[in-house]
């Protein structure tokens, strides 16, 4: 009788099932510990890219007049905005940050979908000292939220030995119109024979960025209300877009690193793109000298300036135990110190909206790659004019169906049926 | 005729292993190479590899991220293994009608898309940490857990035992061997095939496994190979060549256990056990 | 080989009491007790919250309940439209392909008499390892416009001009099902590789000395045999390509236009990339829950398994 020779395997089975069982009782409770009144020995803050971002929260630990036991810990951009969704949706704040680094494009989706998330830090620091369209993003109900990190200011890199065989000077490229950097773009690809831009047809980034130059975004100033079909900017710009195209001197890109390679290979003569994208320019030494950046294209309208944005992000306080010392840290540095400031653009090429920085030394400091150009210093005086929009909720998800549309309109589709059917789309699924 | 059919089949699979190896070939020749000119696409080797790999090691924990995956993949792979077989097993060899029904049910496990019950699991563990901290949220015991008992190895495994010959359960029996000692002595070294094959797939399912640990776990020292190379590309300006660098260190354990395991794939080795 | 089998499945109990029969009973349930709580624990408690959730509807945490809204809407929805005919094209055109291929690989090398077997199996296994962002970054250079593929189609003047693979709605679907063929194909060679170790080797020569060719071998020994595991690979393949993901986040982005987005990217972007709508997405989920059980009854039905 060996049926039971293996009882006390059978046993061990069935202990690993109560103790399932057991766990399975005891997980309803998520709630009620979410907020244990603990003051946590340790800070914690995510961020995404230790060249940039990670690199700031270092130097500002550094900068800090008091002792702080900060974590910085990396995460892609994309696994925050996951992390952040679960954590928050599911209603427990275990393994959540103390401090998060998110996106402007989509700071007002979190903060209206988690309300009681996240901690308004307004009473922390000036608000008044920052570039005014950082604040309409970042804040929520008259509260402010986030404490503005870089400027996403954008400007248009290109290669001057390019432009200048095909007869163009730094003069020719500052304060144009989309229209005219197209015309000098159907020119230097005749004489160079080199494509002006590099384009990836899923991604509307430009679109954004020539909207915003005239004050204008997918949505109305409430942030909710779809404003497409009699949004004159957006029109502008699809006009542009498919011009450009038309144009044949857009190399197509489908990835990052197909991006990057075009114009360190030497085979665009522009970008238009946001300052961030300095780096990745300046990573392809043998260029070194041929560089410059001209302020960006303005739409071919009243209103519209030769500033704009593109990306930038803000850092926020989630209201868990150490709210209070998170907040005093970010406001002691990010807040209110110019030093630091220039630091931060010393050491990381990282540009603020903290305008006292501006008269800062480090600001005024030449460029080498550049030719000497004072780069900081312009996209310092750029950012203060970058017409504030609210962008609201629904970026991304405007941006599928226009991008959806955009295939049509390059195809042929009018313009007008293009954006109705997209304002329809839109409206019929953001209920 | 005969040697023709040779030829041909050498040569399909010749173009099939190089197709299929040929990304990974770029990988290696990636590695050696600096950032820009990974960009580029050249294909041919350079000169970067150690300052690649210096820079890796220098920028990330990849110690502590290869550690963890390899705790996570191995006890995975074992628990895997035996819960999943005992299962098939069980479903299969003392089949009835309720378990049928059972069996049927536990299937459908498999068709929801994680991303669905991502948040509601994780709200589970974060009840979990409240009474068992040791299995909560950010351990690496959470990050196993829900990955350990799977529909998809029941089945596998149910189905293998379609094809094991039942009457070595009766002869086990009438040589007094218990249920469970059936199973083990004679089952499991007679389904080693099987069970090499499922050991590539849960090892390289849990190597590789992302979206689980990426929301479960936390902290630095948590970290596995998969979040850290999905850090890796986020930056601004990634390096390619680092990254590159780290997917091939990150690929080698998986293939590496491929490699072992299939040669138990051996043709004919069952005949002799059946006898 | 086939009597064996039903042999095997006879009642075992014929001689043994009923006491007997009903302790293997009661032992059954205890091998696959573990399994049964840990997948009630672990998926079956948040598949039911799931399904609480595709009633509800809001951003973020601000949910209420809207009763069938949410069903309603998937019909008006056309983004989801497209990502579900999307995902049946992939379904229809890839999963046959691969499960072919796969099988076709595997009887080539599980020859005893064929050279470097280990290399060729790892060769053509590796590709369901390399990492996905290799492998993404790679082929989207294999098929950009300057790309080798054109240039490969180009030098053999099967086509006169390059191709727009990625930004053509039909060509990137093409690329898509390329995709997700060449990773997958060695992932389910293993199984057949290692179910053919279970096939009776005398059945193959018995059938030599009758003459059969290597096809009739093929489809009259083989695939009667490897039956369960065919049943199994189509079912997970099935479930596979209707959760596809990482190949069109990687490789397409849903794009051009949506014309390549498959439901679970949809899934992840209602969830993650747009202002988060979990309700909305549990809904879709639940759609591919509803598919996957269809098809599966389907494919369990024709290999005559469900007896």
């Amino acid at each position: 009788m060996k049926y039971f020779q293996y009882r006390k395997t059978w046993l061990l089975m069935l202990t690993v099932v109560t103790f399932l069982v057991l766990a399975a009782c005891s997980s309803d409770d998520a709630n009620s510990n979410a907020d244990g009144g603990e003051e946590p020995d340790k800070i914690t803050a995510w961020a995404w890219d230790p060249h940039f971002n990670i690199a700031a929260l270092e130097i500002a630990k550094e900068a800090y007049s008091e002792d702080i036991n900060l974590e910085i810990i990396e995460n892609a951009q994309d696994d925050i905005v996951q992390k952040l969704n679960t954590g928050l949706s599911s209603g427990s704040m275990k393994g959540m940050p103390n401090i998060v680094l998110i996106e402007d494009q989509r700071a007002q989706s979190f903060l209206q979908s988690y309300p009681d998330a996240f901690y308004p830090i307004g009473e922390y620091f000036n608000t008044d000292d920052f570039a005014n369209y950082k604040l309409a993003p970042t804040s929520l109900d008259g509260k402010q939220y986030g404490l503005p990190f870089d400027t996403g200011v954008t400007g248009l890199f290109f290669r001057t030995d390019y432009l200048q065989e095909a007869g163009y000077t730094m003069e020719d490229l500052t304060n144009i119109t989309w229209q005219e950097y197209i015309e000098i773009g159907k020119d230097v690809k005749a004489k160079t024979g080199k494509d002006m831009i590099s384009l990836d047809p899923n991604d509307l980034g430009l679109i954004r960025v020539m909207i915003q130059s005239a004050g204008s975004w997918y949505v109305e100033e409430d942030g909710e209300t779809v404003n497409l079909v009699d949004n004159e900017p957006l029109r502008k710009a699809f006009e542009n877009y498919k011009a450009m195209i038309e144009a044949d001197f857009v190399k197509a890109n489908s990835d990052w690193s197909q991006f990057i390679a075009a114009f360190n290979s030497g085979d665009v003569a522009t970008v238009p793109s946001g300052n961030w994208i300095a780096p990745s320019i300046e990573a392809e030494e043998s260029q070194a000298g041929k560089w410059a950046v001209a302020p960006i294209p303005r739409l071919n309208m009243d209103g519209a300036v030769n500033a704009s944005n593109q990306g930038g992000s803000s850092f926020y306080v989630l209201d868990i135990p150490g709210k209070e010392k998170a907040a005093e840290f970010l406001a002691d540095t990010f807040g209110s110190n110019s030093d630091f400031y220039q630091d931060l653009v010393l050491d990381v090429g990282a540009l603020g909206t903290y305008s006292p920085a501006a008269d800062g030394e480090a600001y005024q400091a030449e460029n080498d790659y550049f030719s000497g150009q004072t780069v900081i210093s312009d996209f310092s005086a750029w950012t203060e004019e970058i017409p504030s929009v609210n962008y609201g909720l629904h970026t991304y998800a405007i941006e599928d169906i226009l991008a959806a549309e955009m295939q049509n309109y390059l195809k042929g589709k009018d313009l007008d049926k293009v954006l109705a059917d997209a304002q329809a789309q839109a409206e019929s699924q953001l209920k | 005729m005969r040697k023709f059919k040779r030829i041909a089949t050498y040569t399909f699979l010749s173009i099939a292993a190089l197709v299929s190896i040929f990304p990974f070939l770029w990988m290696l020749v990636s590695m050696t190479n600096k950032s820009v000119d990974v960009t580029k696409g050249r294909l041919l080797p350079g000169t970067h590899l150690f300052e690649n790999f210096k820079v890796l090691f220098e920028s990330v924990d990849m110690l502590t991220a290869l550690v963890n995956s390899t705790i996570i993949a191995v006890i995975t792979t074992f628990l895997t293994l035996l819960i999943g077989s005992l299962a098939g097993y069980g479903f299969e060899i003392y089949r009835s009608p309720g378990k049928d029904r059972i069996f049927n049910i536990l299937l459908l496990s498999m068709m929801i898309p994680f991303a669905a019950i991502m948040i509601p699991l994780y709200r589970l563990f974060g009840g979990i940490s409240s009474s068992m901290p040791f299995l909560g949220i950010d351990t690496l015991a959470a990050a196993i857990l829900p990955t350990i008992i799977t529909a998809f190895f029941i089945f596998f495994f149910r189905q293998n035992t379609k094809m094991f010959a039942k009457d070595l359960v009766e002869a086990g029996r009438i040589d007094g061997l218990s249920e469970l000692g059936i199973f083990f002595r004679i089952y499991l070294p007679t389904m080693k095939t099987t069970y090499a094959a499922a050991a590539i797939i849960a090892f390289m399912n849990s190597w590789n496994n992302y979206l689980w640990p990426l929301v479960v776990l936390q902290s630095p020292e948590n970290q596995t190979i998969p979040l850290l190379i999905s850090n890796l590309g986020a930056g601004y300006s990634p390096d390619y060549g680092v990254i590159m660098a780290a997917i091939v260190i990150a690929t080698l354990p998986t293939a590496i256990v491929f490699f072992i395991m299939q040669k138990h794939f051996v043709e004919g080795m069952m005949g002799s056990v059946k006898g | 080989m086939s009597k064996v089998l039903k042999r095997a499945s006879l009642p075992t109990a014929s001689k043994k009491s009923i006491g007997r029969r009903f302790k293997n009973n009661y032992i059954g349930w205890l091998f696959i007790l573990i399994a049964a709580a840990g997948i009630s624990l672990f998926y079956f408690y948040p598949m039911i919250r799931a399904l609480l959730l595709s009633f509800q509807s809001g951003m973020g945490s601000n949910l209420e309940y809207v009763g069938l809204d949410n069903y309603i809407r998937l019909f008006s929805d056309p983004t989801f439209i497209a990502a579900l005919s999307n995902t049946f094209i992939y379904l229809l055109v890839q999963v046959p392909v691969m499960i072919i291929l796969a099988l076709f690989f595997s009887v080539l090398l599980n020859d005893a008499t064929l050279k470097f077997k280990g290399f060729f199996r790892t060769a053509i296994f590796l590709p369901c390892v390399t990492s996905l962002v290799a492998y993404a970054v790679i082929f989207k250079y294999l098929f950009g416009v300057d790309g080798l593929i054109n240039q490969f189609l180009l030098d053999l003047s099967i086509i006169s001009e390059p191709l727009n693979w990625l930004s053509d709605p039909v060509l990137a679907k093409i690329t898509i099902i390329v995709a997700i063929t060449w990773r997958w194909t060695g992932y389910n060679m293993i199984f057949y590789l290692s179910a053919l170790q279970n096939v009776d080797r005398s059945m193959y020569e018995a059938a030599k000395i009758d003459g059969a060719s290597s096809f009739q071998q093929f489809f009259y020994i083989t695939v009667p045999m490897l039956k369960p595991i065919i049943l199994f690979t189509s079912i997970i393949s099935t479930i596979g390509t209707l959760q596809l993901f990482d190949e069109v986040m990687n490789i397409t982005n849903g794009g051009p236009g949506n014309a390549t987005l498959s439901i679970s990217m949809y899934i992840y972007n209602l969830s993650f990339e747009y202002s988060p709508d979990f309700g909305y997405a549990a809904t879709v989920s639940y759609v591919i829950v509803i598919l996957i059980v269809l098809l599966s009854l389907i494919q369990f039905k024709v290999a005559g398994d469900d007896k």
